[in-house]
C-alpha cells in the first residue's frame, strides 16, 4: 500500500515515479512515468490531480496506451471490432473470440478534453457539417477521418433505436463516408402489460419477455457477423466463458465501487473510480490486463480502509453524480469544493452489473442489453438512481448535461424531480463542455454550495 | 367520437379507424408558445410545441407517440408525468432491413390496438380494417392527384388537413385547372412543420419561387405507399405495415439510404432548382444530415434553422429566402 495516498499533480508524479522504481516498482509493459504521454498532446494531463499509488500509475498507463495496444493487436493478425453506442454488450461477444479485439470508437469523446481541443477533431467534424450543437463524441468522426487516434477497424457495429440522437447521427454520417457499419436494435425497453411475460433484468429493470426475444435475435445477427470476420464459430460454451471473464471484471469493480462509496474516508479519488468504472466497457482493449490493473486498485484500497488512510476531509459531503463529464478535471474539482463521489450512475450501469449466467449466454447478454438504462425512461433511471443513492448513502445528486446531447435537454428535469420526490435531497444540474477553463468559477461556486448546502442539512 | 392525437407518420390512421376512434394528426400551431411546459435550453422546438399542444388539449382521449426521435421519446417521460391523456409509446425500428424490424414494427401495432381497445376501441375484423384501408387511401390518392391543381400551401394544407379531420373532405383530384404560378421551383425538405410555418409556402411566391415537392414529414414524404389491394384483401395488417414501415422515408432509419433514394425519384423531372433544407434546431437527425445533402442533391441548398423564438424566424426566413431566390433567377 502507498504510505501516504495524497493527490499530486503531473510534476510531482515524476518524482514519485522514481521513487516507487528505486523501492522495487515492477511494471507491465506498457509502463513508464505518466508525463511522457504529454509527448503525445495530452496536455490535459498537466492539469489534473492524481492519486499517487503505484496501482493508479498502472490504471493511467493502461488507459493511455490503449492505441498502442491496438496497432500491436492487428500486428498481431487479431480482427478489430469498432462497437459504438452499446456500451458493454457487444464487446463481451467479441472477446469471447480468440482473434478479435474490440474497443469503443465513441471513446474518442474525451479526446478534445485530453489534448485541450488541440487535436483537430472537432474541427474535421465542423467541415463534415456535425458542429458544436452535437455531443462532443462527434470527435469520433473526427478521429476516422484523421485516422490519428485509433486503427480503423475492420468491422463497425452500431446499437441504434432506444439511443441517444447525436450518435446516431453521428454514426449514420460516418455511413454516408463510406464506413460500412452493421445495425442493429435495441427497442425501447416498457414495462410489461398486465398478462404479459416479464423478465427481471440484472440491474432491477422489468421487461416484457418479447423485448429480451427481440434484442436476442438481433444479437444474433451481430453473431453472424463476428464469426464470420473471426472466421471461427461461437458457440454457446465459449460465449459463457466470455460472460464468466466479463463477470470477473465486472466483480471487482463492483467490489471497489462498494468500498470506495461507503468508506468513512475516502480511498480512491473521484477521478480514479471514473477510469476504472470506464474499463468494463471494452476492458480497453485487453480483458486480462484490466482484470490485473483492478486487482491493484482493490488491493490498494482494501490496505487504505484497513489502515483507515485516504483522501479528503472525513466531512465531505456525499455526493451521486450522474453522467460521464466531458472535462476529467471536474472529477478533481468535486473534491476540491469539499465533496467526494458516493455513487455514480455513468450511462452504463448495464456494463457493471453481473451478466446472469444460468441462462443461454445470448439471451444473458440480451438480458443486459436491454437493461441499458438509456434503453428505458428517465423514470426508470431515476429509480435506478434513487436505490443506488440509498445504496451508497449520497446526500445530494449532481446530474452532469453533456452539451448537445439529446437526452440531456429533458432528462435531468425528469430525474432531478423524481429523486426529490423520493429522498428530499439537494439536486444539481451542470453542463460540463469539454474544457471548463472558461467557466470553472461559475462551476467551482455552484459545487461549493452544493457542498456547503449538505453540511447544513446534516445539522437538522 | 374519441380522439386519438399523435404526429408521427409512422402512426397508420387507419388502424385507430378502424378501431372505432378518430386519429387525429396534430400540426401544433405554432414554435415557442407559452404553455405549461417550459422551452430549455437544447430542447428541440418541435417537441416543446407538441408536448404543450398535448398538455393543453381539451379534446382528446388519448395520444401516441413513437421512438422516432430521442427527444419525442424523452418527450413522452414528461407527458406520462404532467399529462391527463392516457398516453402510449410505439416503438418504430430505426433499423428497416430485417426481418426482425419488421416484425417488431407489426407487434407493436398489435399492441397499439390493446391500447385502443382499453379506450373504448372495438378490435377491428379484417373486412373492417380492409374497408377503413380502402377509404384512406383513396383520400391519399385524390390528395396526390392534387398536385399542380392547388397552390403548395394549398396542397401542404390539404395533407395537413386530412391528418387532421381523416378522409371526409380531401380535395377532389383534377377538381380545376392546374394552378399555373411561375417562379422558381423548389423542393422543400426536412422535419415536421408547425401552422404558422405554412407561410414558407407563400414567402417563396412572394419573392419569385414556388415549392414543387414538398419532402417535410409533414407534407407528402410522410405520406405511406399507396396499398396493393390484393394485400389488403389477403392480410389488411401486414400490407398496413408494409405501406408505413417501408414506405415513408425519413432521415431516422438505419441506413437512412432510402431518403435519398426517394429523394432521387422526386428531383428525377429535373425541374427543381434549388432545396430548402429546414431543420430544427437541437433536432440531430436531420441537422446531420445538411452537409451530405448539399454534397449529394447538386443543386444549391438554403439551410433553414428554426429556433425557439418566432420572431427571430419570421425576421429571418424570409430574407434568407429572397436571398436563395434572387441567386437562382
Amino acid at each position: 500500500m502507498t504510505e501516504f495516498p495524497r493527490q499530486i499533480a503531473l510534476q510531482e508524479w515524476d518524482r514519485r515515479y522514481d521513487q516507487l522504481h528505486e523501492a522495487g516498482l515492477a511494471e507491465p509493459s506498457y509502463g513508464g512515468p505518466i508525463s511522457r504521454h504529454i509527448e503525445d498532446g495530452d496536455t490535459r494531463l498537466l492539469k489534473l490531480r492524481y492519486d499517487n499509488s503505484a496501482a493508479a500509475l498502472r490504471l493511467w498507463n493502461f488507459l493511455l496506451t490503449e492505441e498502442d495496444r491496438l496497432h500491436k493487436a492487428r500486428a498481431e493478425g487479431r480482427k478489430l471490432v469498432g462497437a459504438m453506442k452499446d456500451l458493454g454488450t457487444i464487446p463481451v461477444m467479441a472477446y469471447s473470440f480468440n482473434n478479435l479485439t474490440a474497443f469503443y470508437p465513441d471513446g474518442a469523446w474525451w479526446i478534445p478534453c485530453v489534448m485541450e481541443l488541440n487535436s483537430g477533431l472537432l474541427s474535421v467534424a465542423d467541415k463534415l457539417g456535425i458542429d458544436e450543437s452535437f455531443c462532443p463524441v462527434r470527435a469520433m468522426l473526427g478521429a476516422f477521418v484523421t485516422g490519428a487516434h485509433f486503427p480503423i477497424p475492420e468491422l463497425l457495429i452500431c446499437s441504434v433505436g432506444a439511443t441517444c440522437d447525436d450518435f446516431s447521427a453521428i454514426a449514420q454520417r460516418l455511413n454516408s463516408l463510406g464506413y460500412a457499419i452493421l445495425w442493429w436494435e435495441i427497442p425501447h425497453r416498457r414495462h410489461p402489460e398486465p398478462d404479459e411475460q416479464s423478465v427481471n433484468l440484472p440491474g432491477g429493470f422489468l421487461a416484457p419477455k418479447s423485448q429480451v426475444e427481440f434484442v436476442k435475435s438481433e444479437l444474433l445477427r451481430v453473431k453472424d457477423a463476428l464469426e464470420e470476420l473471426a472466421g471461427e464459430r461461437l458457440d454457446d460454451e465459449k460465449l459463457s466463458a466470455g460472460i464468466k471473464r466479463a463477470n470477473l471484471v465486472r466483480a471487482y469493480l463492483a467490489e471497489l465501487r462498494r468500498l470506495v462509496f461507503t468508506a468513512a474516508l475516502c480511498p480512491l479519488p473521484a477521478l480514479e473510480m471514473l477510469i476504472a468504472e470506464m474499463l468494463a466497457i471494452h476492458f480497453c482493449s485487453d480483458q486480462n490486463e484490466t482484470i490485473m490493473v483492478l486487482k491493484c486498485l482493490l488491493d490498494e484500497v482494501t490496505a487504505r480502509i484497513k489502515k483507515g488512510a485516504g483522501f479528503l476531509l472525513p466531512d465531505a459531503a456525499r455526493i451521486f453524480w450522474v453522467n460521464p463529464v466531458a472535462d476529467l478535471q471536474v472529477m478533481n474539482l468535486l473534491e476540491q469544493c469539499g465533496g467526494r463521489i458516493c455513487g455514480t450512475e455513468y450511462l452504463f450501469t448495464h456494463a457493471l452489473d453481473a451478466i446472469p449466467q444460468d441462462i443461454p449466454p445470448t439471451e444473458a447478454l440480451a438480458q443486459m442489453a436491454l437493461a441499458d438504462p438509456m434503453a428505458g425512461s428517465s423514470a426508470d433511471r431515476a429509480a435506478r438512481i434513487s436505490a443506488d443513492i440509498r445504496t451508497f448513502g449520497a446526500e445530494a445528486l449532481v446530474i452532469s448535461r453533456i452539451p448537445g446531447a439529446s437526452h440531456c435537454a429533458l432528462e435531468g428535469q425528469v430525474i432531478g424531480e423524481i429523486v426529490r420526490d423520493k429522498l428530499d435531497i439537494p439536486v444539481v444540474e451542470l453542463e460540463i463542455p469539454p474544457l471548463t477553463d472558461s467557466i470553472r468559477p461559475t462551476l467551482r461556486t455552484r459545487l461549493e454550495a452544493l457542498v456547503e448546502t449538505v453540511r447544513e442539512r446534516r445539522k437538522k | 367520437m374519441n380522439t386519438i392525437i399523435y404526429s408521427c407518420p409512422y402512426v397508420p390512421a387507419e388502424w385507430i379507424a378502424a378501431h372505432g376512434l378518430r386519429p387525429s394528426r396534430i400540426m401544433p400551431e405554432k414554435i415557442g408558445p407559452p404553455g405549461p411546459f417550459a422551452l430549455v435550453e437544447g430542447l428541440c422546438p418541435y417537441v416543446h410545441s407538441f408536448v404543450n399542444e398535448v398538455l393543453t388539449d381539451k379534446c382528446a382521449c388519448g395520444v401516441i407517440v413513437t421512438t422516432l426521435c430521442d427527444q419525442m421519446r424523452r418527450g413522452f417521460d414528461v407527458l406520462v408525468r404532467r399529462c391527463k391523456l392516457a398516453a402510449f409509446l410505439m416503438n418504430v425500428p430505426h433499423t428497416w432491413q430485417s426481418v426482425n424490424a419488421q416484425k417488431l414494427y407489426v407487434d407493436e401495432l398489435m399492441r397499439l390496438g390493446r391500447f385502443l381497445v382499453r379506450l373504448g376501441g372495438k378490435s377491428p375484423s379484417d373486412r373492417a380494417l380492409s374497408e377503413v384501408m380502402f377509404e384512406y387511401d383513396a383520400a391519399r390518392a385524390s390528395i396526390r392527384a392534387a398536385r399542380g391543381h392547388l397552390s403548395a400551401r394549398r396542397y401542404a394544407e390539404a395533407i395537413a388537413g386530412f391528418g387532421r379531420d381523416g378522409p371526409s373532405d380531401v380535395p377532389r383530384a383534377a377538381s380545376g385547372e392546374r394552378v399555373s404560378v411561375a417562379g422558381v421551383p423548389l423542393a422543400i425538405i426536412g422535419g415536421p412543420l408547425v401552422r404558422q410555418d405554412l407561410d414558407i409556402f407563400d414567402i417563396v411566391e412572394q419573392f419569385g419561387g414556388r415549392i414543387i415537392l414538398d419532402a417535410t414529414e409533414t407534407g407528402e414524404r410522410g405520406m405511406p405507399a399507396p396499398f396493393d389491394r390484393r394485400g389488403v384483401r389477403d392480410e389488411p395488417l401486414i400490407e398496413l405495415a408494409r405501406a408505413y414501415f417501408d414506405g415513408i422515408p425519413d432521415a431516422s432509419r438505419r441506413p437512412n439510404s432510402e431518403l435519398y433514394k426517394w429523394f432521387k425519384n422526386e428531383l428525377a423531372g429535373g425541374l427543381v432548382r434549388g432545396v430548402i433544407f429546414r431543420r430544427y434546431v437541437w433536432c440531430d437527425t436531420w441537422h446531420a444530415e445538411l452537409c451530405r445533402m448539399r454534397d449529394w442533391v447538386g443543386l444549391p441548398v438554403l439551410d433553414i434553422d428554426v429556433g425557439g423564438s418566432r420572431e427571430t424566424h419570421r425576421q429571418r426566413a424570409p430574407n434568407r429566402i429572397r436571398s436563395f431566390l434572387e441567386t437562382l433567377q
